[in-house]
């Protein structure tokens, strides 16, 4: 995927979240955004998702500008993937029907091939057994899993990942982390928002590190995680790394 | 561990147990001997002589307004739902004049006896309106009165699915139309089911109040066999039953939905 940033400031009411953000990034198929809760991770991940728009400057994402109009934004939505912390399957339709929702109302897919697209994504990924059953039948791992399977189902430009095993107990993180590597190991494109510093190394080709509103230190992993001298960064590892 | 047999077992449920069925049994008797016996005392303090004959009457005329209840009470359940809906979402609407005029019809019909309503509506509004039709004007006063309790249901409903369901919705890509037919509703008709119930069985018992304007329901029915054979009791006994054989099953249909609800969230 190409990122291209100039300038670009996200304000709330007179709070900046993000302050004139330059980035130029080419032939990244595994961006990582980590750092600080509030530095503004998510908000960045939201507003390349086309989820918020940013007050000034410039976003392009491939070819799509983000700073449009809503019915642009909403046209980039439906070709990039989006998943939460957690619970955000519809507690109303079961794992088959969350998965076949987007593809049959907003791709015009028919659905009876929906269905089978849908369920042959569920049997790749070993969730078959529970097509037909409704969110609160299922656990947190296998819920975040369909809901990963949701966002693959429409064969997005490229998927994002908002804290994706936050919320999960700590015995369901690995199954969705299991998931998301098959997934970049078939080239799918990612960005992904995560406190998952082991996964955040493996599994990302560039790295950034968002704190107060700006970004401290980018490059590869390697780069970021074994050779910055950042003091603010440092500090953060040894934090998040202490019990490690 | 079984614990010993105790009299206080029979009266006093265990938390977490469901109560036995002979226990439920003497309870019940119980309870239903000390009704009787306060019925009982009461009545023969007021040394009343049952006339039943005379009520029989006019059974045809009780049945028909029976029978006009539940017609006042169905076509105003229908009109007020789609009429609690239509205000539950311009209550939600960012044009200003609807929201406004949403607000302020739901804080009068609430805050307002039906009483007033009904007499002002019928002998103000109706009158103006040419509207002579007696049934068509009770079912718009009930549908009104009840669209308003109709409408904080259903916004309630609409509330409670959560800001991160919409969030989501929008991130699929879809329309705020469509959010509202896949997502909203089908969760809002279930969680509006049970209370939709119980201001159904309101509907039923407060349309008793169209008697004021002479509208041949049930209580005006009963009104009028009273006035004719000066029977009361004859009269309004036979309506409290009437009413309760609508309003029992409903309460008890409103009790499984949301028990069903209850086990599917």
């Amino acid at each position: 995927m190409k990122l291209n940033l100039d300038q670009m400031t996200k304000r709330y009411g007179d709070h900046v979240v993000l302050d004139a953000i330059d980035l130029h990034l080419s032939d990244i198929r595994s961006l990582v955004l980590i750092g600080p809760s509030g530095g503004g991770k998510t908000t960045m991940l939201r507003i390349l998702a086309g989820l918020e728009q940013p007050e000034e400057g410039r976003v392009r994402v491939n070819d799509h500008d983000l700073r449009c109009s809503e019915a642009e934004l909403l046209a980039y939505r439906r070709r990039i993937g989006m998943v939460y912390q957690a619970y955000n399957l519809f507690p109303h339709l079961n794992a088959l029907e969350n998965i076949m929702l987007p593809l049959v109302q907003v791709q015009g897919i028919e659905k009876h091939q929906a269905k089978e697209e849908a369920l042959a994504l569920l049997e790749r990924f070993n969730l078959a057994e529970h097509a037909f059953k409704k969110p609160v039948a299922l656990s947190g791992g296998q819920q975040q899993r369909i809901a990963i399977c949701r966002a693959v189902a429409i064969k997005p430009e490229v998927l994002f990942f908002d804290e994706p095993t936050s919320a999960l107990d700590p015995e369901y993180t690995s199954e969705v982390l299991d998931l998301i590597e098959e997934l970049r190991e078939e080239d799918m494109e990612l960005i992904l928002v995560t406190h998952e510093m082991g996964f955040a190394h493996k599994a990302s080709d560039y790295v950034l590190f968002i704190s107060d509103g700006g970004i401290v230190v980018q490059g590869t992993p390697a780069e970021v995680f074994e050779k910055t001298t950042n003091p603010r960064v440092q500090r953060f590892f040894n934090k998040v790394l202490k019990y490690n | 561990m079984k614990k010993p047999k105790q009299v206080t077992d029979l009266f006093i449920a265990t938390p977490g147990t469901s109560i036995a069925r002979h226990i439920r049994l003497i309870n019940v008797l119980i309870l239903a001997g000390l009704l009787a016996l306060l019925f009982g005392f009461g009545f023969s303090r007021l040394s009343y002589e049952f006339r039943w004959e005379a009520i029989w009457r006019y059974r045809n005329s009780m049945f028909n307004g029976f029978l006009m209840t539940i017609s006042i009470s169905l076509a105003a359940l229908v009109t007020s739902v789609l009429l609690g809906i239509f205000f539950a979402l311009a209550r939600r609407s960012r044009i200003i004049l609807l929201n406004y005029f949403s607000h302020v019809y739901i804080e009068i019909i609430r805050g307002t006896p039906l009483l007033v309503q009904i007499l002002i509506f019928y002998y103000v509004i109706a009158n103006a309106a040419g509207l002579n039709n007696r049934y068509v004007a009770g079912v718009v006063i009930m549908s009104i009165f009840a669209s308003a309790y109709i409408a904080e249901i259903i916004r309630a409903g609409i509330e409670s699915v959560g800001t991160t369901q919409r969030e989501t919705a929008r991130s699929i890509g879809l329309t705020k139309r469509q959010t509202y037919r896949h997502i909203i509703f089908p969760q809002v008709i279930t969680g509006v089911l049970p209370p939709l119930a119980g201001q159904f069985a309101s509907l039923i018992k407060d349309s008793s109040l169209l008697s004021i304007i002479a509208i041949k329901e049930f209580t005006m029915a009963a009104r009028e066999v009273n006035a004719n054979t000066f029977s009361t009791l004859e009269s309004y006994i036979p309506l409290a039953i009437g009413y309760l054989m609508l309003t029992v099953p409903i309460s008890y249909l409103m009790k499984r939905l949301e028990r069903r609800f209850y086990y599917e969230t």
